[in-house]
């Protein structure tokens, strides 16, 4: 993530000038749907209502609430992820220290079932 | 280390560090909407045909400009907090090691195991190996195992310093007269480097601190546990 671009790699692009989009999880999906919430809200208004102003009002707001949801919605499901690959990465690691030994969890879980 | 011009957080290299990382995105995206917000309303300042200089009553947006920020600020503050009472956990140190700081150079104690007690010069320039880093490389690195729970005990000699290392998410004042412990996991080997963090007179900006962490296995053969 803080590692400098490589010749290969496409430049890390910020919005506003502060937010990385490429390289923070979640940020450019949320962003895109973002967008897309926001045209569909406020080009939807505006064809009820025929208000332009009001309707690019309808937009913006659009935008704020879709992204935050996307944003939060994605960064629980990252969490989760990544417990479960630290999860997964003790077991294996686990698994290859113990295995054939008397601290095997297979084994114990074998011994208590045949029982 | 960080690469030149760098302005983003170092990669992770503890658990607290990913956790901070996170919590930097999640606070940068507020902002950002935030931002974005406040861009939409100064556009509509300036673009308005409204000239009505007499106030007007608006008790509704009121309401909605003093709740929304109180929740947002509470959408910051538990993951903060959350953080913050992470990084307090008791956690059962494998090795206690002490750090003080000096005017311009650290002290590490090792004195688990044995006596080690060794300094930590930068090295000038004129010393630097081809390829070493200039005003980041020491002459005796701070050696420690990975994947085991570390406490660092700081303190100074002399004046106020601080020892900090970005990628580890570390940062604790050395105090002259006082005793202050952190405690870190290092998830992955490698050499990492910070810089004492607390103005402490001309050669503030020429006492790195780099530690190598190495897997615990190598550690054990190491001097530490042969004295």
């Amino acid at each position: 993530m803080a590692a400098p671009p490589e010749p290969g790699e496409p430049e890390e692009r910020k919005l506003l000038g502060f937010l990385d989009v490429e390289n923070t999880p979640c940020a450019r999906h949320s962003i895109l749907y973002g967008s897309l919430g926001s045209v569909v809200a406020g080009f939807g208004h505006f064809l009820f209502t025929s208000r332009i102003r009001r309707s690019c009002d309808v937009g913006v707001g659009g935008f704020i609430l879709v992204t935050l949801g996307c944003w939060f919605h994605c960064r629980y499901n990252y969490a989760k992820q990544r417990i479960q690959e630290r999860i997964a990465r003790e077991e294996i690691k686990k698994k290859i220290l113990y295995e054939g030994t008397h601290l095997d969890p297979e084994r114990k879980h074998n011994g208590s079932s045949s029982n | 280390m960080a690469h030149a011009a760098q302005v983003g957080l170092q990669d992770a290299t503890s658990p607290i560090m990913e956790e901070l990382i996170t919590f930097h995105d999640h606070a940068l995206m507020i902002i950002f909407l935030i931002c974005f917000l406040v861009l939409y309303a100064l556009f509509l300042t300036l673009t308005t045909k409204l000239t009505n200089t007499n106030i007007s009553d608006a008790q509704e947006m009121e309401t909605v400009w003093t709740i929304l920020p109180a929740i947002i600020l509470v959408l910051i503050a538990l993951p903060s907090l959350r953080i913050l009472y992470m990084t307090d956990e008791v956690n059962d140190p494998s090795l206690t090691i002490k750090s003080i700081g000096h005017q311009w150079y650290w002290t590490y104690e090792y004195t688990d195991y044995g006596g080690l007690i060794f300094n930590s010069y930068m090295l000038p320039p004129l010393f630097l190996e081809p390829g070493g880093l200039r005003l980041l490389d020491v002459d005796n690195r701070v050696v420690l195992p990975i994947e085991a729970p570390i406490r660092m005990m700081i303190t100074s000699q002399d004046v106020l310093h601080s020892w900090a290392v970005p990628t580890l998410g570390l940062k604790t004042d050395a105090i002259p007269g006082r005793l202050n412990q952190t405690t870190f996991t290092a998830t992955r080997p490698g050499v990492y480097y910070g810089q004492c963090s607390e103005i402490c007179g001309a050669n503030h900006s020429f006492m790195p601190i780099v530690l190598e962490l190495i897997p615990l296995k190598i550690f054990e053969m190491g001097p530490v546990f042969t004295l």
